[in-house]
């Protein structure tokens, strides 16, 4: 309906700047509604929870956030090149039953000849990349037949979900899903030496475990590529204008194939954090959609690798807080808190909170 | 969408079995793809011929096989004509899943909300609260896109979870059955069920279930002479001048009732079942298996697949309905609501939808209630099947049959062969992508056709080009 809206912001060249001047808004009101939200979660279980409380909270929001980030990330980036990528939520889902199983066997095969200790770094660390790459794979189907063959972009993202929702599905029940052997489990909290020990923020962002540390590298990475690197440029112009990027000169199909490839790879870290950070275990209804908040969370943040990052933090700390309201209230039935991460993303993407204009060649097909 | 348009190169000779083409070979790659996925997880090439011999016999040949391979289409039908629809629209509602759960859940309550009603009214009016339910959960995000541009696959999505907590909370809360120990909600009035066809003689005893059944044979007589005439009168119209050489015999073509024949055609159908069907079903019946749980849903699914036909093709709302789908800016230059076509299709899908949900409680639930793991997996088939039948409501009708037999089936194939039946959903989701991006298909068997396989055109971005 916002026909004059989209084309309108083709044109507007200085739309980039408006956006930048809106950011401090969206993290400002952010930080507004993280203290809503602690006055709110006090309100309902009567004033319990304080000092203590609040840091683990705010802890866990960043680790609930960390797999909805890295989902949004991937969606920058393939977005930014003019790939609409719906089959998040396929990716992480294969990357977590991937990872989970390399861990399990990894795990096996080394423990004889090196120590449980090492052994279990090693096949975590194993876990990590082989997931990742088996979520490349998934990227590379979407890439080939929605940059190559040119279909219908959402169709092909629907295709890689129930794709892997029905190999995970098989894969597990016909290996994973009974006698196994033990598992080196996830990942022990790595505490970053000297900054772990400042009070407050030490606990909430430096006693967390690796993947969480990457999530926040990969947010800077992500942003200093777009928006400062001639590979950015060239991503953000094929996601814009692809016939002007390729009468310049500009490989369009390079660029989306190489863009898609890593948003897989990347989305495969959401997956991964699953069965590695998570938790020990691997079901087929694991990621429960949080591929699509992700995509929620890169609306939100205006398609910027910071914004989606706040936009996933904001969605972990609807989490955590329901979360933390369900261990002191346990009388208010679990459903209703659970539906409001799904509720919350609706109401993100009818742009109550400030309307985002997507790249203007997100989601067509570039015929040369 | 925009795509590489190209002319026939090749031209078949059986050129209506052309359209057929790209679909059955997509269906033999994705069986022999899951063949070769189970000879390398297996390890053996015998599992394969057992677990697909076994599919079959598990589809058809078992005991009650068949039917149950029908109980499995119904929903199937409901539920990818409800994606057919949307995407007729130009609207992806992957959100079926959650207008399932949420016809089941209105039905439910619907069912057991006024005991003491006869069939005649029940029955309809629960069928009519789980497509409502359906219907206004569908049209949310209905509205939502067409208002403020937030794209229906989200939002459908993240309607499906919170659908699933909703069914949740309602069955472990308000609806549920106080009397029984497992959290499920209590079932529904014997009126309100729908009919297994065993039960159908003794049903029709109740005279004023006689009258429902001769109404429905009234309204079919009806619709049956009705399109018969106006086929006549097609002909009529058409003939050589030198026949129709009078006005009335232009315009109406001599029938035996003259002008009043469907009217007519109606009554006589009406009252020939009433009278007759109770006494011929009490004499003769061949359903007599008492736990075979075919139910009338199957009758349901047909009917709907033509109604769904009918107002795609021959009414004016679905022609508005195709025209936003096809070109948005061109229905509106023609002066279409687009908002509120988007919305109404929408409706119209999780009303299919809703029904879906509907039947399975109603009919198939061995409780004949709703409980509290109630899963279905039914909606992203469904996607597939509106897919590799290219929105054709006829063709969903056979697709159908072919992923319910499947589903049926794969019982029998995990119990005999050992592997897991969820090679099923791969198979499934294998056909979805082969039919998706017929250009693999095309490489593979070296068709050189550009022909278009399916036809849907479904807004690529985010939004604002609606």
């Amino acid at each position: 309906m916002s026909q004059s809206a989209s084309t309108a912001a083709t044109t507007r060249l200085s739309s980039v700047r408006q956006l930048k001047g809106r950011w401090w808004v969206t993290a400002l009101f952010s930080l507004f509604l993280a203290v809503a939200a602690w006055m709110l979660l006090n309100l309902i279980i009567g004033g319990q929870c304080q000092g203590e409380c609040v840091v683990g909270t705010l802890a866990q929001t960043l680790r609930v956030a960390t797999p909805i980030a890295f989902a949004a990330f991937c969606g920058v980036l393939c977005e930014r090149s003019g790939v609409v990528d719906i089959g998040i939520e396929g990716k992480m889902l294969m990357a977590a039953m991937v990872a989970y199983a390399v861990n399990l066997f990894a795990f096996q095969a080394l423990k004889g000849s090196m120590g449980e200790q090492a052994a279990g770094d090693l096949s975590r660390w194993l876990a990590v990349i082989l997931g990742a790459l088996s979520a490349v794979i998934l990227a590379a189907l979407h890439a080939v037949v929605s940059i190559e063959f040119k279909t219908n972009q959402i169709i092909t993202g629907t295709v890689v979900n129930i794709l892997a929702l029905g190999l995970t599905g098989f894969l597990y029940r016909q290996f994973l899903a009974e006698n196994l052997p033990a598992g080196p489990g996830t990942f022990p909290i790595f505490n970053v030496p000297v900054l772990s020990q400042i009070p407050v923020i030490g606990p909430i962002f430096f006693q967390q475990k690796p993947l969480t540390y990457m999530m926040l590298i990969s947010a800077l990475l992500i942003h200093y590529v777009l928006f400062y690197t001639p590979w950015g440029l060239r991503t953000r112009a094929v996601g814009e204008h692809p016939r002007a990027a390729d009468t310049l000169g500009i490989g369009v199909y390079r660029i989306r194939y190489v863009n898609v490839l890593a948003g897989g790879l990347i989305a495969g870290l959401a997956g991964v954090w699953f069965t590695i950070e998570g938790v020990d275990v691997f079901n087929p209804m694991m990621t429960n959609g949080l591929g699509f908040i992700g995509l929620a969370a890169m609306i939100f943040g205006k398609w910027n690798p910071f914004g989606a990052l706040i936009g996933a933090l904001i969605f972990g700390l609807g989490t955590s807080v329901t979360s933390t309201v369900s261990i002191f209230r346990p009388d208010i039935p679990s459903q209703i808190p659970q539906m409001l991460p799904y509720l919350l993303t609706i109401i993100v993407l009818t742009g109550v909170v400030g309307r985002a204009v997507p790249p203007a060649a997100d989601g067509e097909p570039y015929v040369k | 969408m925009k795509t590489a348009s190209g002319t026939n190169r090749v031209r078949l000779n059986w050129s209506f079995l052309s359209p057929l083409l790209l679909p059955f070979l997509a269906l033999v790659t994705a069986l022999l793809v899951g063949a070769l996925v189970i000879w390398v997880t297996s390890g053996n090439l015998l599992t394969v011929f057992d677990a697909y011999v076994g599919l079959v016999r598990g589809a058809l040949f078992k005991e009650r096989g068949l039917s149950e391979s029908f109980i499995a289409a119904v929903p199937y039908v409901f539920l990818s004509l409800a994606v057919a629809v949307g995407f007729k629209a130009g609207l992806f509602n992957i959100g079926v899943e959650g207008q399932f759960y949420i016809g089941a859940i209105s039905a439910v309550w619907m069912g057991q909300l006024l005991p003491g009603l006869p069939a005649i009214i029940h029955l309809p009016l629960t069928l009519l609260a789980g497509a409502a339910g359906g219907a206004v959960w569908a049209a949310i995000p209905g509205y939502l896109k067409a208002r403020t541009g937030a794209h229906e696959v989200i939002t459908t999505i993240m309607l499906n979870y919170v659908s699933f907590r909703f069914t949740e909370l309602m069955v472990s809360g308000p609806l549920k059955d106080p009397v029984s120990t497992a959290v499920q909600t209590a079932p529904v009035a014997h009126a309100a069920e729908v009919w297994l066809f065993y039960d159908i003689p003794a049903r029709l005893q109740d005279p004023l279930n006689a009258l429902a059944v001769a109404l429905c044979a009234a309204f079919i007589g009806f619709v049956v002479a009705r399109a018969l005439r106006r086929r006549r009168e097609r002909k009529a119209r058409n003939a050589p001048m030198v026949l129709t050489v009078g006005r009335a015999n232009t315009r109406r073509a001599p029938t035996v009732f003259g002008r009043h024949s469907s009217l007519s055609a109606a009554l006589i159908t009406g009252i020939l079942t009433f009278i007759f069907l109770p006494l011929l079903t009490r004499l003769w019946w061949p359903f007599t298996d008492r736990y075979d749980r075919l139910h009338i849903g199957v009758l349901f699914a047909v009917a709907a697949a033509i109604g769904v036909w009918w107002l795609l093709w021959k009414t004016t709302i679905g022609f508005e309905l195709r025209t936003v789908g096809a070109n948005a800016n061109a229905a509106r230059y023609a002066g279409m609501n687009i908002t509120r076509n988007i919305v109404l299709a929408m409706a119209i899908s999780g009303g299919l939808a809703g029904i879906a949900g509907t039947i399975e409680v109603l009919g198939v639930s061995i409780c004949r209630c709703l409980p509290l793991f109630f899963s279905s997996g039914y909606g992203f088939d469904s996607i597939a099947i509106s897919l590799l039948a290219n929105n054709n409501p006829f063709g969903i009708l056979g697709v159908s049959f072919l992923f319910g037999a499947m589903r049926n089936g794969a019982d029998l194939m995990e119990l005999s062969s050992g592997v897991s039946k969820y090679i099923i959903s791969l198979i499934q989701a294998l056909i979805l992508l082969f039919v998706s991006a017929p250009p693999i298909i095309r490489w593979l068997f070296r068709i050189r056709s550009e022909r278009k396989l399916i036809d849907v055109s479904v807004t690529g971005g985010w939004g604002g080009k609606a």
